[in-house]
């Protein structure tokens, strides 16, 4: 069997539609990023977090609404996978107290639950602010890196268009994170898990980009004579069948964790899904006719020299 | 076979290497299997006689990471700020002023707190000394010492406080008895501890975070701290002409919402004291007053008022009793607060032995044993005091404060009035490790209970068959013999990638599987764009030898360039992220690093194999 055998689409020269596609997405992923933000877990914010078994009977707000007046501030609770509740206080304190004021609450206000620490988050707030610090560090690192190596290997212009596919990237990922939290019915909170599926949508979009460049680079020197928006279309076809392909089954192992890897790594599965989505797309759409335009600027501009 | 005589060489000799690496991980899944199976009593009996075994087996067997088995990570930071007051053997105001600011500058900065605190103290006056606050002769700090040799007598200091603190806190943790407990220094002045299988975080966090100062003091005069406590709940008392105070009204107010809430008739009464709605008060002998657990924090908001403490006998501090006396009609635990005077008269350095025992009633107890200069400050110290009571404080709380009815010159002296065993056996742990040079913060905790690890590790070991058996059979559906040929180089792969880990000795997390997951989906990407490119070739009438020897040679460099670039991100993020993330990060450069070398050394071998030497035409779809 094979799918787009001998593919032929205009790529190309559609890629004014595609423009205004993700000029859409990145519009709405700015507006909902500087209106509704992104909700930031607590390896960025700090506090603490106990993950609490055997107590999910009374629901969410019955609890809140216990804890508020004993914890001296309104704690987030919210449910964690089917079994268990998330209990987060923003309040820096002794842990031991916080942790036994929260149990004791619960058993005395609820009688007919067990609850039971199963897991606890704490994380400093200097610890958060390093936390930070090493997760903007890395991405701006990958980033660099990243145009640095295409720069060796390929020429600016590939460069150029490969990082601002990247950014796009990113960007509409974040702006689904923020778009979508609270509407879903998982966490959405950037931590350093997601920090992790960011750097790994970065290689991923990046390893699509580098294949049809790399078709690019041969197919220029194979047909000299034929313009370079050709060139670059006759490439994306001849790999899109790869493209397909490695997307589906990455898609579809990262769908699976997204099933089945637990809650701990739905926020990080659901990163990667959107991720791979974007990154083929803008692989096609967004690094190869950057690369397009970059190089009909110069031409037009030494044939303007010329006259 | 002769022409891939050497690669058929290297992929045997790394499977083999492999196999030697996870040859100890089988059979300690095995074993863990076995074991798990045997009645409770056998199981000992195994253990005992395997001892030495299982712990080898143990140590090399692949890690897997606290989320996965359950365990603690913590991350404690070692105080300077408090470190640094301490050293200082001067202090004014300016001196707090310039620590506060300094800290404020190395809580968001990316500066030390040493640098932050010379800097700030240079700023506010260039041409001050340093000097006036730690002139000690005996480390060489003299009136005329540069503030650089300040600053160097410092950075060693807190060099030296935290290389202490990790022995102590490893001595700690090897009473207490971990299996397999890791601690590491992490940066400048941060301490990571890993405790697997740890169920226990509320003791472990106390143990931790002991500073264990032991201080034996006198107490308040019980006339005068009476005296003292009738002064300040005088100055609580809400002043019945005025109600404009701010506090009075508050509480006045929530009273009567409440009281209307309950459908009572608000009585018009009095408007009430806000430390005796916290505090009961005592006034009998040493005790001041009763808090329950949950008020603490607000009787020492009341407490902290410089008015308030003016008011207490001069000399004299409150401090909390370890344990609670009892428990109020809500079930709340209650603890005296106590009058003791801040005078240290004898410290936990004197202490030469500590173990745990048991009085008449079968309570636990820590008996010590002194050095000789402390037995005879306690024998002068007990002798001037008998019929008084002498506080046994540890890290700021009152455990007792027994009366004393003789002079005791053996040097003997105990701590009662414990919780459980295991108080006492912490105590005496933290006793025997030492104090710590400064107080140490837990800025940053993890704990995951076993279960949870348990439930991870299944919902992991899940993904991955079934990412692996989709993927797998979607090779063989669309590209034939070619995807078998893929398939198999996968299960390679994952089989290199846990031989890398192992032989790394890295650890394998739940970010780690997913990285492995991830890597089952773009590991068959290099076949796909070799098996993309045969077809290609083959379309243009090349013949199957020709098609596979160019399918591989044009697509190896978009497949180089496509995974360097995201080895380099695996790489950037390992050095900047911790713990799980790093195991990600681990799995995913191995995994790059396997599938290069399985989708294009060994799909090679297999080709060459089946088209070559048995003149087969093989289908790539």
């Amino acid at each position: 069997m094979r799918i787009f055998e001998n593919a032929n689409y205009p790529f190309i020269q559609h890629r004014k539609k595609a423009y205004v596609f993700s000029g859409i997405l990145l519009l709405l992923s700015l507006v909902s990023l500087a209106t509704r933000g992104l909700e930031l877990g607590i390896d960025f914010k700090g506090g603490m977090e106990f993950v609490v078994s055997g107590a999910t009977a009374p629901g969410a707000t019955a609890i809140r609404e216990a804890l508020t007046p004993v914890l001296g501030a309104e704690p987030e609770v919210k449910t964690y996978g089917a079994e268990d509740i998330l209990i987060r206080v923003a309040a820096e304190g002794d842990i031991n107290e916080m942790q036994q004021q929260i149990i004791e609450t619960i058993r005395q206000r609820f009688p007919e639950t067990q609850p039971e620490v199963v897991q606890t988050n704490i994380v400093g707030p200097r610890f958060a602010e390093d936390l930070k610090r090493g997760a903007i560090y890395s991405i701006l690192g990958a980033l660099l890196v990243i145009f640095v190596y295409i720069l060796i290997r390929f020429e600016w212009r590939y460069s150029l268009g490969a990082v601002i596919a990247l950014f796009h990237d990113v960007l509409i990922t974040l702006g689904l994170f923020s778009l979508l939290h609270g509407w879903v019915p998982f966490s959405l909170e950037i931590d350093q898990t997601i920090i992790a599926a960011f750097l790994t949508i970065v290689g991923y979009s990046l390893n699509d980009t580098v294949i049809i460049f790399d078709r690019v680079r041969e197919y220029l020197n194979l047909f000299k004579t034929k313009p370079l928006e050709e060139v670059v279309n006759l490439s994306i076809n001849a790999t899109l069948s790869r493209t397909i392909i490695t997307s589906g089954t990455t898609l579809l192992v990262v769908a699976i964790l997204f099933i089945f890897g637990g809650e701990v790594l739905r926020g990080f599965s659901f990163a990667l899904m959107v991720g791979i989505v974007i990154g083929t797309y803008s692989s096609i759409f967004v690094a190869s006719p950057v690369v397009v335009e970059l190089r009909r600027r110069m031409a037009a501009q030494r044939v303007a020299a010329a006259r | 076979m002769k022409r891939n005589g050497f690669k058929i060489g290297i992929t045997l000799a790394l499977l083999l290497l492999c196999g030697y690496y996870l040859y100890p991980t089988v059979r300690y899944a095995l074993l863990q299997r076995k074991l798990n199976r045997m009645p409770e009593a056998e199981r000992a009996a195994f253990i005992e006689a395997n001892y030495g075994t299982i712990q080898e087996l143990r140590e090399k067997a692949l890690k897997l990471g606290l989320d996965l088995q359950g365990g603690m990570h913590v991350t404690l930071e070692v105080r300077l700020d408090a470190l640094i007051r301490e050293l200082a053997t001067d202090v004014d105001e300016t001196f707090e002023e310039v620590l506060a600011a300094a800290r404020e500058r190395a809580r968001t900065g990316d500066v030390s707190l040493i640098d932050a605190f010379v800097e700030e103290f240079e700023r506010r006056d260039p041409n001050a000394r340093l000097s006036r606050y730690f002139r000690n002769p005996d480390v060489g700090i003299t009136r005329r010492s540069s503030n650089e040799e300040v600053a160097a007598y410092l950075r060693k200091q807190a060099k030296e406080a935290v290389n202490r603190a990790i022995e102590i806190i490893r001595d700690r943790v090897d009473r207490y008895g971990v299996t397999e407990p890791s601690i590491q220094k992490q940066g400048a002045h941060r301490i990571v501890v890993e405790l697997p299988g740890v169920d226990d975080p509320e003791r472990v966090r106390r143990l931790l975070r002991g500073t264990a100062r032991l201080e034996f003091r006198l107490m308040a005069d019980p006339q005068l701290l009476q005296a003292a406590l009738q002064d300040i709940i005088a100055y609580y008392e809400p002043d019945t002409t005025d109600t404009g105070s701010i506090a009075t009204t508050d509480t006045a107010s929530a009273d009567t919402s409440l009281a209307a809430l309950l459908g009572e008739q608000p009585t018009p009464e009095r408007p009430r004291n806000p430390l005796l709605a916290v505090m009961q008060p005592v006034g009998q002998g040493v005790v001041f007053g009763v808090v329950a657990g949950p008020d603490t924090a607000t009787v020492n908001r009341l407490l902290k008022n410089p008015e308030v403490q003016a008011l207490l006998p001069s000399g004299i501090e409150l401090l909390y009793t370890a344990n609670p006396v009892g428990t109020d009609e809500r079930g709340r635990p209650l603890y005296y607060l106590l009058g003791v005077r801040k005078e240290v008269e004898l410290t936990g350095e004197v202490i030469t032995d500590a173990r745990v025992e048991f009085d008449e009633l079968n309570r636990p107890q820590v008996s010590m044993t002194m050095n000789s200069e402390g037995a005879r400050i306690w024998a002068r110290l007990t002798g001037a005091n008998v019929g008084k009571h002498i506080a046994i404080v540890l890290d700021n709380v009152v455990y007792s404060y027994p009366v004393v009815n003789e002079r005791i010159p053996s040097g003997r002296s105990s701590i009662t009035g414990l919780d459980s065993r295991e108080e006492a056996q912490d105590i005496v742990t933290v006793l025997k490790s030492g104090a710590l040079p400064a107080p140490v913060d837990i800025v940053e905790e993890r704990t995951v209970g076993p279960s949870l690890g348990e439930a991870s590790i299944r919902a992991g070991l899940r993904s991955v068959l079934t990412g692996l058996l989709l993927v797998a059979l979607f090779m063989i559906f669309y590209y034939r013999t070619g995807g078998m040929i893929a398939d198999l180089a996968l299960v390679l792969n994952i089989i290199f990638i846990l031989g890398i880990l192992a032989a790394f000795k890295a650890t394998l997390t739940l970010p780690g599987i997913a990285g492995i997951v991830l890597t089952i989906g773009m590991a068959v990407d290099a076949n796909v764009l070799i098996f993309e490119r045969i077809r290609e070739e083959q379309a243009t009438g090349k013949t199957l030898r020709a098609a596979i020897d160019l399918g591989y040679s044009k697509s190896f460099s978009a497949i180089f360039d496509a995974n360097i670039t995201t080895f380099f991100t695996g790489a950037i993020l390992y050095s900047f992220g911790v713990g799980p993330i790093q195991g990600f990060a681990v799995t995913l450069m191995a995994g790059i690093v396997s599938s290069l070398f399985s989708a294009i050394v060994i799909t090679r071998i297999i080709f060459d194999y089946l088209v070559l030497e048995r003149k087969l035409m093989v289908s790539v779809g």
